[in-house]
């Protein structure tokens, strides 16, 4: 290994240090802040090291191979960069909520600082998973997220002052995202072990000359490929794979919902467009009609089962997974340069988006929860759950910029202009229209049709005129300062790269 | 600059208009009125044009326009343009938004400044569809004017307010996505054919399309088009939304909203697609038709009074479908005179029927009647209004009518006929409102009668005003001919060189192949570091 490759995945080994740093420091000195401070320094300085490998790799060298488990090359590095300013924001949001959770002066039992080292931790697994390109580096990589996931799912029962029902449900996310995500494991290596017996290879470019002689009709070989690909699809949770992804996206500690929205979704996306191009995966018939299939059955579903949900966490996890069948149409003519633009963008979009919506969502829930300090006493009538539609009712004439803020990004999940999902959308159109896949597209807009009426709902729900006097919160909610950072410049990345997209087209391209 | 400066003024008017309210808690309408004033104003900048100085402006058919790069990625400019039909949709545009402004000065009591923030976006995006002339910034926009328009009548509205406002929103967003994969689709294809990646419509109108796939992309217009016109079974939204909008907001949806649909199938859907629009023109002819009978019929059949208006809004909308889809000079200019005419005189109707309410409570015809004797301005208004809906000649919409059924008559004089049922339909439902409400016995069902206030001097005099332009539309019609005639011009010239062609000879087969398979590559050098 030489140096050159050592600078070369100088994200990976910050972010390492980082961990280290992190859990010395904990076992000497405990403090939530200090903690908090870390891991955002740790991001950061992750995110300087990824503009200082661009920058290397501008002259010439296009990419670098990493001791054949990793390459690093400019779409990594700009996935990287994506997923670690998403990290930033999901520190940010765990702060705010473990700050009233997990506050000192009234339990001593809860330990806040294991969130950032958790998060760190998936950090590095989302970070080595899009620079993989090997079986085993993907394989561990993947892991590595998966298992520091599951501590932050059911983070609520350590962070004890959740109330008890919150606790139970944290609970019930960790376990159920546990056993299936191991059963979609078992069944990815499985296909693994497959396509090694049948093409000899398990570095990715190796597959390529394997699935170029690829017979005709069934083959051991497409079948490992399809396995795997059923363990991708359940990390993306995409319709017939998506039956946990509610309950996880319910129970979970807001933030851990928004990282595995962003992060754990969009690393898998940038791992499978590198897998599909190196392994040239696009022209076997099978995989792609799969995966069309898949995408029609997401969209639909995910929008039509979005329609009655009450729980504003449950319809954004519906709507989360309507979201990545867009971005499949997409993907599915990924071996131009167009197509890789286009996923790209719409990811950028997405995990804007979603990071937003989510941020809202948690914020204000953290808001409530101050307001009743121990907040342990169950939730009693729907009005006063931060979580139900009815909570938001007139929100706009109660807090106008937080509700701003959430209809933006109600708004650019549905599509419309002035913000950046209209481009994505835009892009999936055009995607669509260069593959010629008009049943695709059909069911692109009968989804977004849908998707209209229940981001709709929750929109005039939010200025509706006549606010019950039953809510217990009428007063307009306070957020912390951070958190209001935070949304303002989400807000503010939404409507300019909605407004003035070729500023992001052209980070895309040069990166 | 005047084009961006008037959406400039309108987007930012919106927005002060808010803020004031929300920190010094008054001055948003006259922010409000006051942006406006100024954009009429800068509009006025192209009276020269108007006066008959147009031949002057040379070999471009714009009036003025302005052209900025975009998105260069993706041949996409900021492209405002316009010309004779831009300048009679701007102005009817801008005078209306006046009109709802003034004529409901009193009627918003809750959140005022949110109420005129997106009263004037409405009104900045319906500019920006008139006047956009590349078409992703005119989907842009399309979309823009939607989502004010749905705050209007989610939160003044009335009973159904909720359901009436997500009614309106998926019909049109729904159709729109329609319009959207055709856009691209269209600029696809111009693209593949001739290596130039352009939204620019002007370099569209030039593109050369298969016939079977002109037809398709045609109907993905059309039916974006056909929703907000709104056409016969796409126009379920329209009696919901007018019923439960304010005032304020049928003003806007009647008079500016409706006239988007007309403006893009006359702009673009017309000259696009010249060959496909001929061999579908017997279809559009025959929903026009039907739409001005049904919209009749219905109207005949309403006892609230907002309905039939509304109603009566899908009847005189079919004679704009009708009309353009006759395909000839005098058809298109009874069309375009209709979408000013009824844009005039439906506003008013809405407004005396938001004048009623406000003072009764009521728009039931069941529960009103004999009002002439407690209202006589009010009642000698609306019957000027009732008669210019049903086509009184000497008046603005019989002009149209007239013209709209004189042109079509050569084109199918059956349908014609039909349409012109549809007149007596008209004269039906006008005057049976005017006799319920107005005439007869007094009914004081509502209890509101005693001490109800006449019309305020404000109200008498927008309404006056807007009776006088369909007087003067109905004795002088020309100008309103000279001015939109370049424009129907081009479109009509291009449809007969279609319907000449397409019968003769079907377009080459080398359409097909693709010269440049997919979308081209962005320029890498191009991009900057992040």
């Amino acid at each position: 290994m030489t140096a050159q490759e050592l600078y070369a995945i100088l994200p990976l080994l910050v972010l390492s240090g980082g961990i280290v740093i992190l859990l010395l420091q904990v076992s000497f000195w405990r403090g939530h802040l200090a903690a908090a401070v870390t891991t955002v320094t740790t991001l950061a300085a992750a995110i300087y090291a990824c503009f200082l490998v661009a920058a290397t790799l501008s002259g010439g060298v296009g990419s670098r191979a990493v001791t054949g488990l990793l390459l690093v090359d400019h779409t990594a590095l700009f996935f990287c960069l994506l997923l670690l300013l998403a990290a930033i924001a999901v520190a940010v949001l765990g702060f705010s909520y473990l700050q009233q959770r997990c506050n000192q002066k009234f339990s001593t039992g809860s330990y806040p600082e294991e969130f950032y080292i958790l998060l760190l931790l998936v950090m590095l697994g989302a970070t080595a998973l899009v620079c993989a390109n090997h079986f085993a580096s993907f394989f561990l990589a993947l892991e590595l997220m998966s298992l520091a996931l599951y501590p932050l799912l059911g983070f609520a029962v350590s962070g004890d002052l959740s109330p008890q029902r919150d606790q139970m449900h944290s609970l019930e996310s960790g376990i159920k995202y546990l056993l299936l995500s191991a059963l979609s494991t078992a069944l990815g290596l499985f296909g693994i072990a497959l396509i090694y017996a049948a093409g000899g290879a398990l570095d990715f470019g190796g597959i390529a000359a394997a699935v170029a002689q690829l017979p005709q009709g069934p083959s051991l070989m497409l079948t490992g490929l399809t396995l795997l690909l059923i363990a991708v699809a359940f990390k993306l949770s995409l319709v017939p794979f998506h039956i946990w992804t509610p309950d996880v996206y319910q129970g979970a500690p807001t933030p851990v919902t928004a990282l595995i929205a962003t992060v754990g979704k969009g690393a898998v996306i940038a791992l499978l467009l590198r897998f599909f191009a190196k392994a040239d995966l696009f022209a076997v018939p099978t995989l792609t009609n799969l995966l069309a299939i898949t995408a029609v059955a997401s969209m639909l579903a995910g929008n039509l089962l979005a329609l009655m949900q009450d729980n504003i966490k449950r319809l954004l996890a519906y709507s989360s997974i309507a979201h990545i069948g867009y971005l499949i149409v997409a993907f599915l003519i990924g071996n131009s340069a167009f197509g890789s633009e286009a996923v790209i963008y719409y990811l950028v979009a997405y995990v804007i988006t979603t990071l937003g919506a989510f941020a809202v969502v948690g914020l204000i829930a953290d808001s409530t929860l101050a307001q009743a300090p121990g907040g342990a006493a169950p939730i009693g009538n729907a009005a006063s759950d931060p979580f139900q539609r009815d909570f938001y009712r007139g929100l706009l004439w109660r807090s106008p910029w937080l509700a701003c803020c959430l209809a933006a990004m109600l708004l650019s999940l549905a599509g419309i202009p002035l913000t950046i999902g209209f481009i994505g959308k835009f892009y999936i159109f055009a995607a669509g229209v260069q593959g010629q896949m008009w049943l695709l597209l059909a069911a692109v807009v009968v989804g977004s049709a849908l998707g209209l009426f229940y981001y709709l709902r929750l929109l005039l729900t939010m200025v509706q005129r006549t606010p019950e006097p039953a809510v217990a919160t009428a007063g307009s909610v306070q957020i912390a300062i951070s958190g209001q950072i935070l949304l303002l410049s989400l807000t503010a990345a939404l409507l300019l790269f909605g407004v003035f997209p070729q500023i992001l087209i052209n980070w895309i391209n040069t990166l | 600059m005047t084009l961006l400066a008037i959406i400039s003024i309108l987007f930012a008017g919106g927005v002060l208009a808010w803020l004031s309210e929300r920190f010094l808690n008054r001055g948003s309408r006259r922010i409000a009125l006051f942006s406006l004033l100024l954009a009429t104003a800068l509009l006025g900048r192209y009276w020269a044009y108007f006066a008959g100085d147009a031949a002057s402006a040379g070999a471009s058919p714009w009036w003025d326009s302005l052209n900025l790069a975009w998105i260069p990625r993706f041949g996409i400019s900021f492209h405002l343009a316009v010309d004779g039909l831009g300048f009679l949709m701007l102005a009817l545009t801008l005078l209306m938004g006046l009109f709802g402004l003034v004529v409901t000065w009193r009627d918003i009591g809750f959140r005022r400044g949110f109420f005129y923030f997106n009263y004037l976006w409405t009104l900045a995006g319906v500019v920006g569809v008139f006047t956009a002339m590349d078409l992703f910034l005119f989907f842009f926009f399309w979309e823009v004017m939607l989502i004010p328009m749905l705050f209007l009548i989610a939160v003044w509205g009335y009973e159904q307010r909720i359901y009436a406002a997500i009614k309106f929103f998926l019909f049109t967003q729904a159709s729109s996505l329609l319009m959207l994969i055709a856009i691209v689709a269209l600029v696809y294809l111009h693209y593949s054919n001739s290596g130039q990646l352009t939204f620019d419509y002007q370099s569209l109108l030039a593109a050369q399309l298969p016939p079977d796939t002109a037809y398709w992309l045609m109907l993905g217009f059309f039916v974006a088009f056909a929703v907000k016109l709104p056409a016969l079974p796409l126009h379920t939204w329209l009696p919901d939304a007018h019923t439960q909008a304010p005032t304020a907001g049928s003003i806007l949806l009647a008079a500016i909203l409706l006239k988007t649909g007309a403006y893009g199938l006359l702009r673009f859907n017309l000259p696009l697609f010249p060959e496909a629009s001929v061999a579908f023109a017997p279809v559009a002819m025959a929903i026009g038709a039907v739409s001005v009978v049904y919209g009749a019929v219905l109207a005949f059949a309403q006892r609230d009074m907002k309905r039939l208006v509304a109603y009566s809004s899908v009847s005189h909308m079919g004679f704009v479908l009708l009309g353009l889809y006759a395909l000839n000079t005098i058809a298109i200019q009874g069309a375009v005179m209709q979408m000013i005419a009824h844009g005039l005189s439906t506003a008013a109707l809405f407004a005396l029927v938001g004048a009623l309410q406000h003072r009764l409570h009521t728009r039931d015809m069941a529960h009103l009647g004999g009002l002439w004797a407690v209202l006589p301005k009010l009642s000698a208004i609306a019957l000027f209004f009732a008669v210019a809906s049903l086509g009184l000649p000497g008046l603005g919409n019989f002009i149209a009518e007239f013209l709209v059924l004189l042109g079509s008559f050569g084109s199918d004089p059956w349908l014609t006929a039909l349409a012109a049922a549809g007149l007596v339909g008209a004269a039906l439902y006008a005057l049976l409102m005017m006799q319920r409400v107005f005439f007869g016995p007094l009914a004081d069902k509502t209890g509101r009668i005693a001490g109800v206030a006449d019309l305020h001097p404000r109200e008498t005099a927008a309404l006056l005003s807007l009776a006088v332009a369909l007087v003067f539309l109905g004795l002088r019609p020309q100008p309103v001919f000279d001015i939109a005639e370049p424009s129907v011009a081009g479109a009509t010239a291009k449809l007969t060189a279609a319907g000449l062609e397409g019968k003769s000879q079907a377009l080459e087969q080398g359409l097909q192949t693709a010269a440049h398979p997919g979308w081209p590559e962005s320029d890498r050098a191009g991009g900057e570091t992040p």
